[in-house]
């Protein structure tokens, strides 16, 4: 091993991972830039930032698999600076790139996959045996050893790519968006094995993720950004560097309420009817009365303060450190005439078969116009066949579906004319500038010339793309990609917009412009969207959702309907300080509080009576001497609703199967 | 190095290549197509040429010519024509690749001493062909004449028609062919066919299955893993290398049971040869792995390299001996044409290793230089 430079006055004793001034080029382009940060045994330390913000490079370089071009890279006090250095380290660490399951061998089973693994790090025979009975019951995988990879589903693979990466039992996991693309049952499930294991075993992890609500769920974290580390701390540490309060309520108009909130305020939201305002005050009256003020006229109603969520803070960071916004909030958006009467989507009974599978089953829904309607729900649970029938791209087994007053099974071509359709993929021309572009879609949809040029002042301006008018597509930051995207599904006005999981790797500030257009769009133009996502605190933006399992409609209402149903049947969730997370956790399930599970350093548990569970729980943990800091109420999130909902269906199929099976 | 890690390696691949349809297909059935579709197609002799008859003259002695070209095993008789017009129709359309056309007074300006021009039109849309067939034509016209003078001097002088024979053709020419003894050009070419199959399908399968770990990611399972690049190659290429021998005794079977090309030489040295060759060949899909990130890159690639040199300096077609001095060069550069000396050598001369020894040793040293290189260049930290 190397002697280290550093002076050990400086070094944490625990710490395991060790970076300065960590700089990676590749070629011209800078991917991380001067990136410090330590990690420490026993945590699991959280890399956040959207797509291109430089945490693959860096974890890559941290698992001793990438060079980098300046600072140094320390990993249990050996610095990774050659390959021969890195091999050295490798045994101690388990790496799982990014890409759900692609790591993984698709031909090999459940089994064969774990044993390569395994004796490709020399793992002796009896320690196999028994890690692989363990992991595979902690992930309920027993069932499918001989079971081909590529025949398990998304949540499967991952926990499969969990199994591979810790059959060593190595000290440190490096985690590349493990939770990517899994649905939010299998995602919750993910961190329960991983803190499961940390506790077992005293393992540390350093896990990426793009999705900024799993910021809490950390010990401790850095947010990137286009390579730059803007913060670093524990979500305590981060959240106290921008204090402040979170206001929501219902105001209207709602675009008039908007606009002069925007006057005062940096981070004004749509969710829905309500809006979601950021102040700088921490005090809740004085916040509240600040916001009235500001609103003048208009008043709100249904007040709530809450603290910043750290997505809240990350925000405020990034709009700290980037130029006041280039959008053009003038852009007006013409009320059209409606040519077309009654609701703006109607689905009457859909039914879709493939062979003897019953992809969509009985789905009915309406959506007004000027309405934003989220259809949620895991992959293969029938959203997109649901909107490729409504689109006419697919014709529906039974059932009806109306889409801008035409039929779906008869007036197929009307309907491509009145609704515009954007999908994940952003089906853009990476080669065409963003001029050519929409010239392009222009000319797809048959406008003159005079109204393409009329669309395309008016594209531009909505979408903030002013100075990149005859930029190459594919070189585009990934958010102005996506409004690019959507100014060419609007093109044609259309009357009804169907957008297919559109947000994904969008960095928060872009999200949170996207969905700024769409809400202007709904109220302002009174265009009727149709949203699908998994991204569920994109859902909070949607006015009405709609959760889809197993191809059927199984949950229905707003954001805050579907939280209160969940509050009534399920009860509230509380939020428990220790300073012994671990063990205080295993104290609850044991004292009877069955769904205690840990979220970063702090324990989650729902209760239907908070004021006789606080009690309870108290003294259950002070009877085994862990100290509680503070037990506070938590709002749920659509994240809870979901896996309740989807748990609770599970439960009840796994209880039919047993009877029919008994 | 750890054995138990390289059979790790070695046996994932393996499993993978067998579930895979797609590659056992492509795998076992490539080379025997290639052998097959090759073997028929690249015939080189120029035999049953259709040809087609004009006589003007109608005469014993114009019959008696034209027979010649009818029982020929070099010509395939199509027909008997009335006039110019039709001969026209049969060559534009291809069905004739030449016509024989008899003048009048063929007969009585022969027997008068006088000389005689017969026509003979042939297609010269092949330059070699048309060459070939003017050859045939030339010899049979000139055994014709021959017979014809022999006959004359026997009248004359009255002599017997041996003696007259031996003075009106005097020099006789006794060709022997060696090693190819009824000078067939698929027993030539299909040594080298067994040389191209097996210089195609090993670097591009190899290419693709190091590529495609790279594409999906997997790779990573190794850079950060503990597992050494010579264990982790070693048992990467074992599978690939098993596969491509079983093909190279496939294409040995293939070329003298189907084919029915002689084996005159050592059936040991052989498959030894094509052992080092296969490792070669791998060697080349290894390198094309380490350059290129994704499989269609590997592909265009790999065909590029593997097949260009191989069809134009390996001596397939043309014997290297005859290329020009650069070309020569470049074909010494190549490892295909070591390995198709050692084909030929073994199928029709039936020499050994005192013989070939060079060639051998020559794809020794590329199979190991290939690995060694592969081996330099694989990088467990790469830069991007």
């Amino acid at each position: 091993m190397k002697e280290m430079e550093t002076e050990p006055s400086s070094q944490h004793s625990d710490t395991v991972v060790r970076v300065s001034q960590f700089v990676k080029r590749y070629k011209k382009h800078v991917a991380v830039d001067g990136v410090d940060l330590e990690v420490r045994r026993g945590e699991i330390y959280g890399l956040i930032g959207p797509d291109g913000a430089g945490k693959s490079s860096l974890m890559k370089a941290i698992a001793g698999v990438l060079t980098y071009g300046e600072g140094t890279v320390e990993v249990f006090g050996t610095l990774v600076d050659s390959e021969r250095a890195a091999e050295l380290v490798k045994q101690r660490i388990g790496f799982l790139p990014q890409g759900l399951g692609l790591n993984l061998y698709p031909d090999l089973s459940v089994e064969e996959n774990i044993d390569f693994f395994a004796r490709l790090r020399l793992v002796p025979k009896h320690e196999l045996a028994e890690r692989k009975a363990r992991l595979l019951a902690m992930t309920r995988l027993d069932k499918f050893r001989e079971r081909a990879m590529k025949d398990l589903s998304g949540g499967m693979k991952q926990k499969l790519g969990l199994i591979c990466t810790l059959i060593h039992d190595p000290e440190l996991a490096i985690l590349d968006e493990p939770t990517t693309g899994v649905d939010p049952v299998s995602r919750r499930d993910f961190w329960a094995i991983l803190a499961e294991f940390l506790q077992e075993r005293g393992m540390t992890a350093l896990v990426s993720t793009a999705y900024m609500d799993e910021a809490a769920r950390f010990h401790r974290l850095s947010f990137l950004s286009n390579g730059k580390q803007l913060v670093s701390g524990t979500p305590a540490e981060v959240q106290a560097l921008v204090p402040g309060s979170m206001v929501t309520f219902d105001a209207a108009p709602q675009p008039e309420a908007m606009a002069r909130l925007k006057a005062s305020y940096r981070q004004v939201e749509a969710l829905g009817p309500r809006l979601h305002v950021f102040t700088d005050s921490t005090d809740a009256a004085q916040a509240v009365s600040q916001i009235e003020t500001a609103l003048g006229d208009v008043k709100p109603s249904n007040v709530r303060v809450d603290e910043p969520e750290l997505e809240d803070v990350f925000v405020a960071l990034l709009l700290r450190r980037a130029e006041r916004q280039a959008a053009d909030d003038t852009v007006s958006f013409p009320t059209t005439n409606r040519d077309y009467h009654g609701p703006a989507i109607e689905a009457k009974g859909l039914v879709r078969d493939f062979g003897p599978f019953r992809a969509v089953d009985q789905v009915t829904f309406r959506v007004e116009p000027g309405e934003i309607f989220g259809l949620l729900g895991a992959n293969g649970a029938g959203k997109t066949t649901v909107i490729k029938m409504l689109t006419g791209i697919m014709p529906p087994t039974g059932g009806e579906g109306w889409v801008a007053g035409a039929a779906m099974k008869t007036a197929g071509d009307t309907i491509k004319e009145r609704i515009g359709y954007m999908s994940q993929a952003f089906a853009l021309y990476l080669d065409l500038t963003v001029v050519e572009n929409i010239r392009l879609f222009a000319g797809i949809y048959g406008l003159d010339s005079r109204a393409t040029e009329e669309r395309l002042r008016w594209i531009t301006a909505m979408a903030g793309l002013h100075g990149y008018e005859s930029s190459q597509t594919g070189r585009l930051p990934m958010g102005v990609r996506q409004r690019l995207a959507l100014g060419c599904a609007l093109v044609h006005r259309p009357r009804v917009l169907f957008l297919d999981e559109p947000t994904s790797g969008v960095d928060p500030i872009g999200r949170r412009r996207f969905w700024e257009i769409l809400s202007r769009l709904a109220r302002e133009e009174g265009v009727a969207i149709l949203v699908t996502t998994h991204y569920l605190t994109e859902a909070e933006h949607c006015d009405h959702l709609a959760l889809m399992y197993a191809g059927r409609i199984v949950a229905e209402g707003s954001p805050s309907d579907m939280k209160s149903q969940v509050e009534h049947e399920a009860g509230r969730l509380l939020e428990i300080d220790t300073d012994v997370p671990g063990q205080a956790c295993r104290q609850l399930k044991g004292a009877g509080f069955s769904g205690a599970a840990l979220y970063g350093a702090k324990i989650h548990v729902l209760s239907r009576n908070p004021l006789e569970d606080e009690e309870r729980l108290r003294e259950a943990l002070a009877s085994d001497g862990v100290r509680v800091k503070a037990v506070s109420e938590r709002p749920l999130s659509l994240e809870d609703v979901f896996v309740h909902r989807v748990m609770t269906l599970e439960q009840q199929e796994r209880a039919a199967s047993r009877e029919t099976g008994a | 190095m750890n054995l138990s890690r390289v059979a790790t390696v070695a046996s994932k691949e393996w499993r993978e290549m067998v579930r895979d349809r797609m590659f056992v297909l492509l795998a076992f059935l490539l080379p025997v197509l290639w052998m097959l579709v090759f073997g028929y197609g690249l015939v080189l002799d120029v035999e049953e040429i259709p040809v087609v008859v004009l006589d003007r003259d109608h005469s014993s002695l114009s019959r008696d010519y034209l027979y010649r070209f009818v029982t020929s095993r070099y010509f395939d008789f199509k027909g008997s024509l009335n006039d110019d017009g039709e001969v026209g129709v049969w060559l534009d359309s291809g069905k004739a690749r030449a016509a024989i056309v008899i003048p009048e007074k063929f007969e009585e300006r022969l027997l008068a001493g006088q000389p005689v021009s017969v026509q003979t039109l042939i297609d010269g849309t092949f330059p070699l062909r048309a060459d070939i067939t003017k050859g045939y034509v030339i010899a049979i016209n000139g055994a014709f004449s021959g017979d014809l003078l022999a006959d004359y001097v026997a009248r004359t002088r009255g002599l017997s028609r041996k003696g007259a024979d031996r003075l009106a053709r005097p020099i006789n020419l006794e060709v022997r062919y060696l090693y190819n003894e009824e000078v067939r050009s698929a027993w030539s070419t299909i040594p080298a066919l067994v040389m191209f199959s097996l210089m195609l399908a090993p670097p591009l399968l190899t290419a693709l299955g190091i590529v495609r770990e790279k594409e999906s990611g997997s790779i990573y399972n190794i850079y950060s893993a503990t597992a050494g690049k010579v264990e982790y190659l070693a048992g990467k290429l074992a599978p690939y290398v098993l596969v491509s021998f079983v093909n190279a005794v496939v294409l040995w079977l293939l070329a003298t049971l189907w084919f029915g090309v002689p084996f005159k030489g050592n059936v040991m040295l052989f498959l030894f040869s094509a052992l080092l060759f296969v490792l070669t060949s791998t060697g080349i899909g290894l390198l094309v792995s380490i350059v290129v990130s994704t499989q269609i890159a590997a592909l265009i690639v790999t065909m590029i390299i593997a097949t260009l040199p191989t069809i134009l300096f390996s001596g397939l077609i043309v014997p290297v001996s005859s290329l020009s001095p650069g070309a020569w060069a470049q074909a010494h550069f190549f490892p295909g044409m070591y390995f198709t000396n050692i084909a030929r050598g073994t199928f029709l001369k039936g020499v050994g290793l005192d013989v070939l020894w060079p060639e051998v040793l020559a794809l020794a040293l590329y199979a190991a230089a290939l690995r060694l290189v592969g081996y330099r260049l694989f990088t467990k930290r790469p830069r991007s």
